[in-house]
């Protein structure tokens, strides 16, 4: 028998071993039910059940942008957030040094971070990185970027002039 | 010497599957989610691919560390690789910030991870070949 007739049967056989695998599973795949991308879904919004980092919503998030009660982190690019970003927040991707932005960010009550998706998986590491850094009350913007634009929320254009400072 | 770095290869290949469908195994759901989000299947045969890739994963990674098919098994690894590193790259290049759904954890996809992908799949292709065979000296019979 070659080996493509026994990679075939390979796969045949892992995929019933899986979907057998998924009916055991404590968290199956409903195998009837279709799965949307969560940027596509209205109701999923950053609640993915494998992070610990505390999510706050657009509506709890405004109040506190409006009375400069908390730092705003876009973990976006660097074009997008030159295109628009919520007023006040400093810029911080996935891969750039955190540091310079520390004493800031530690300074202030509350730390909400926020990317392009409601997905949220680069608000989630850059939301890891300033926990593990130090930082106490950090909360992930659920519904993220596209939400709060719908939401009305606050917002201003142009580069992070404090993340150049601090960057040099 | 070179059957043994494939020995190795082939285990540490191995191994590295099985960790990967059993770190998926207890929350399937979560990981079709994560194949949801690269925007490519469509979402009817999203949960069915997710399971059967978990299953295809556990058993090629089995018959890669006990050595029973392991050049079809690695073969279909290779595939699978394939198949994850396109995927990767045109999540990334379209922009779409995920999970890569890898190791069961909330890993973010990255270009690392696709170095990551490309280094397996290039041991996955080297079993899958199997050692070359050793020169032997033809001489003229003349």
């Amino acid at each position: 028998m070659g080996v493509l007739v026994r990679a075939v049967l390979l796969c045949f056989v892992g995929s019933v071993l899986g979907i057998a695998g998924n009916a055991l599973s404590p968290h199956p795949a409903r195998l009837g039910i279709p799965v949307h991308a969560t940027a596509e879904s209205n109701d999923a919004v950053c609640q993915d059940p494998r992070t610990s980092v505390a999510r706050i919503s657009v509506e709890e998030a405004k109040p506190l942008c409006i009375a400069c009660t908390a730092a705003f982190v876009d973990a976006r690019s660097a074009q997008e957030y030159a295109a628009g970003h919520i007023t006040g927040a400093v810029h911080l991707a996935p891969g750039q040094p955190a540091g310079p932005l520390l004493p800031k960010l530690s300074a202030a009550p509350t730390v909400i971070v926020y990317d392009r998706d409601r997905d949220c998986a680069a608000a989630d590491q850059i939301a890891v990185l300033l926990k593990s850094n130090g930082v106490r009350d950090v909360r992930v913007l659920t519904g993220a970027w596209p939400e709060w634009l719908a939401g009305g929320g606050p917002g201003e254009s142009g580069t992070c002039s404090l993340c150049a400072e601090g960057r040099q | 010497m070179m059957a043994r770095v494939f020995a190795v290869c082939r285990v540490v290949l191995g191994a590295l599957f099985i960790w990967a469908a059993v770190t998926k195994l207890p929350d399937i759901a979560a990981f079709a989610q994560d194949v949801a989000n690269y925007r490519v299947i469509p979402a009817a045969l999203v949960p069915i691919v997710a399971a059967a890739v978990v299953g295809i994963e556990l058993l090629a990674g089995i018959a890669l560390v006990i050595g029973v098919m392991d050049r079809p098994a690695a073969a279909v690894l290779a595939v699978l690789l394939a198949a994850f590193i396109a995927l990767l790259a045109q999540a990334l290049l379209r922009g779409i910030d995920l999970r890569c759904g890898c190791f069961g954890g909330d890993e973010r996809a990255s270009w690392w991870t696709v170095v990551r992908d490309l280094v397996m799949l290039a041991a996955a292709v080297a079993v899958a070949r199997g050692p070359l065979p050793a020169r032997t000296n033809v001489t003229n019979p003349a």
